[in-house]
């Protein structure tokens, strides 16, 4: 039986566990069936361990329940970049990582792996039980330091030569680090570049901040890589309610983020459907890249066109030819003092046209592929909603339904009015 | 790619360690130090006796260390590939700096690779050169802890002038605009930096200190009923505020959220967005506010 650690190897494992303890936190630890007893008890501890400030309880009759609770206005730094700092390692990989960067102190340093291998011994003769690596054992980390960009490898002759790699002058970018490291596309990394600062004094908040996608950054920057080689990749999908993922083939075109919702999708060729489809990047696992693909282009021309009639995530989901557009309209009416009514439809609407009828009222049009997106922002008017058309009748009549079912739930009757 | 061990608080607090001894500083309180400042909750339990015991042949027995320099390590590929792409973003600008080095980095990522769909369309001006002086002066100020002098429209479009002592910026990506939070005055709080026509540090003024006021917090309940994925939605949507969730029954589960008073308009429409399944129980006060929007609704005659 291997001991508990708060680090981790595979962080998949922990993935799902974070989010579930953030975004629901209502389960029991019964609850959590897919992993064994001793799973669940060993993600509690880790995340308590990386998250304690922020970890909750409650007692419930089915017993104690796990929750993260955040709020982000007050957090300057993502607290969930911690788990991805919590990568396991050999007590052999973190010996040697030290002794090679002070081996290869400068990148004037220039050196063979046998004159590697002699220096190492070098460091290691003042311990009691000095550690032994072997030529092959270092190589592979040399490989993969060169790989991360940090070692450079070059031949001479026969001989291969290595030496650390330039490093930039980087400047001071404390102020700039601290805000794009929350709001830019895997903040995590700006976050590692802020560890090697001793100052990590932020003058930023953020107000509207969804921090959960920063779990999901592994993920994310392998599909940002994937997409600038314009390769086609293999990725698992665990849709919602899934026991099992599937593995799906895809070409990546574009990831469609939320301010709104804290959701984040993939927006993807599936060749297998002929269609360009959205994928949740959270049920997303196991990215793996292939070959370059000479549809990219022509592929991500054709999203440009469908995110003139997309609301949210939902494309054309057919063929060009096949179409189906929805056609939809709605009208508000404002006070004398709400011309803020105006500024709101203006700002917020994200396609569609806003026509201005009278000095109090305003219509909004347009054709889109899935009404169902645009019914919570259409909701967010009710109190001056006067007209509404749907050119899909099954919409319209849930939206009418809807406003039914509020007006019952709160008890509103004529009579009120 | 970025779940390496090369980025880990491990490693960044051995460095440290490192550091320290270097520095002749080797007694194990300041490692302590070093752990519970730069690891997790129960990394002591490991980093000092994996050193200690040899285990990590980075500390010798007699507390010094064979490492000569202090450690570093150089930027890997994905972090030049990463600034490469934020130094791209329009709003870099506004802190005044240029990296170079990366010309020849492709970066991780373009404003074509990823799209954010739901943000509103009226954010600050960032190409804007005299709101970008505006922010550099702002941020300076906010950094050195300087009192500012600024001329600002407020709401009803006039202008004032005031000094304020500036206490730290906040963004809104929902809104792409910024915010000074501040004290010191009467129009101290919240100011939207759009709306400062010019600012200027005065380092003389002479401020008593002011502590930011938190503002006050309000809770309101919800009753959700797990239709059309409701719940999944309801609690991504709040994700970012305090809150708790507990399961009443299968279908049905109530959701506390703890939110600034000053949002509560704001409040009250994301809640209405979800529609039925979503229903305010706590407190009346809140619930009054959906029910008399509904009964101006129902006044419209829609249906």
């Amino acid at each position: 039986m291997s001991s508990y650690s708060e680090l981790v190897k595979n962080f998949e494992k922990i993935r799902s566990y974070m989010r579930e303890f953030y975004v629901y936190g209502f389960k029991s630890r019964e609850e959590y069936n897919s992993k064994s007893a001793r799973s669940y008890d060993n993600e509690r501890r880790r995340t308590e361990s990386w998250l304690g400030d922020y970890m909750g309880f409650s007692r419930t009759p089915e017993g104690k329940n796990v929750f993260i609770s955040i709020d982000s206005r007050l957090s300057q730094h993502n607290p969930f970049y911690k788990a991805l700092k919590a990568k396991s390692f050999t007590d052999g990989d973190i010996t040697l990582h030290f002794i090679l960067f002070d081996i290869l102190y400068s990148p004037d340093v220039v050196f063979t792996l046998p004159q590697i291998l002699e220096k190492i011994d070098g460091y290691l003769c003042g311990f009691k039980n000095p550690m032994v690596f072997d030529e092959s054992t270092v190589r592979k980390k040399l490989k993969e330091y060169t790989q991360q960009g940090i070692i450079v490898s070059e031949k001479s002759g026969k001989k291969m030569l290595y030496r650390r790699a330039e490093d930039i002058d980087l400047p001071d970018i404390t102020d700039a680090l601290n805000f794009y490291s929350e709001i830019a596309p895997c903040g995590v990394i700006g976050s590692f570049l802020l560890d090697k600062q001793d100052n990590k004094n932020s003058c930023f908040y953020f107000k509207h901040h969804y921090i959960t996608s920063a779990i999901d950054s592994n993920v994310t920057a392998l599909l940002f890589s994937a997409m600038r080689e314009k390769s086609v990749i293999t990725v698992s999908n665990k849709g919602r309610g899934a026991d099992d993922s599937t593995r799906l083939r895809i070409i990546p075109l574009r990831i469609f983020i939320s301010v709104q919702n804290g959701r984040q999708h993939l927006l993807a060729y599936q060749p297998e459907a002929k269609a360009i489809k959205s994928f949740r990047i959270d049920y997303l696992s196991d990215v793996e890249i292939l070959e370059p693909t000479p549809r990219f282009d022509e592929l991500r021309s054709e999203l440009d066109c469908m995110q003139e009639k997309m609301w949210g995530v939902t494309a054309s989901g057919r063929g060009r030819v096949e179409e189906r557009v929805e056609h939809i309209e709605f009208t508000v009416t404002a006070g004398d003092n709400e011309d803020y009514i105006f500024r709101r439809l203006e700002r917020e609407k994200r396609i569609g046209q806003i026509e201005k009828i009278d000095c109090n009222t305003y219509r909004f049009t347009a054709d889109l592929y899935d009404a169902n997106e645009i019914l919570p922002w259409i909701r967010t008017f009710i109190c001056r909603i006067i007209d509404i058309h749907f050119s899909n009748t099954t919409i319209e009549n849930r939206f009418k339904r809807d406003i039914e079912k509020m007006y019952s739930m709160y008890g509103i009757e004529e009579a009120d009015l | 790619m970025i779940f390496n061990e090369i980025y880990s608080a491990y490693y960044n607090s051995v460095a440290k360690i490192i550091n320290a001894v270097l520095d002749g500083s080797n007694d194990l309180q300041s490692m302590c130090k070093i752990v519970c400042e730069n690891a997790f909750g129960e990394s002591m339990l490991t980093v000092l006796p994996s050193l200690q015991n040899e285990k990590w042949q980075l500390i010798r027995q007699d507390m010094t260390t064979p490492i000569v320099r202090k450690p570093t390590m150089p930027i890997t590929l994905v972090q030049k590939q990463w600034l490469k792409a934020i130094s791209l973003d329009p709003r870099f600008k506004l802190f005044g700096t240029e990296i170079k080095g990366l010309e020849d980095v492709e970066p991780l990522f373009t404003s074509e690779d990823y799209f954010v769909y739901d943000r509103y369309s009226d954010g600050d001006p960032y190409s804007d050169e005299g709101y970008v002086e505006r922010f550099r002066t702002i941020l300076s100020a906010v950094n050195e802890k300087s009192p500012l002098k600024l001329q600002m429209l407020n709401r009803r479009g006039q202008t004032v002038s005031t000094y304020l002592m500036p206490q730290r910026l906040e963004y809104s990506e929902k809104d792409d605009k910024f915010r000074l939070i501040s004290t010191g005055c009467r129009y101290a709080g919240t100011v939207n930096l759009a709306r400062i026509i010019t600012c200027e540090k005065c380092p003389s003024e002479n401020f008593k200190p002011h502590r930011c006021v938190q503002p006050a917090k309000e809770t309101v309940t919800l009753r959700i009923t797990d239709e059309r994925n409701t719940l999944e939605r309801v609690m991504l949507h709040f994700a970012h505020f305090e809150k708790q969730a507990e399961r009443i029954d299968e279908k049905q589960y109530t959701v506390k959220i703890r939110y600034n008073k000053t949002d509560e308009t704001e409040m009250v429409i994301r809640i209405l967005g979800f529609g039925p399944t979503v229903e305010v129980t706590e407190p009346q006060k809140f619930r009054n506010l959906i029910i008399d929007r509904l009964k101006r609704q129902k006044s419209c005659e829609l249906f």
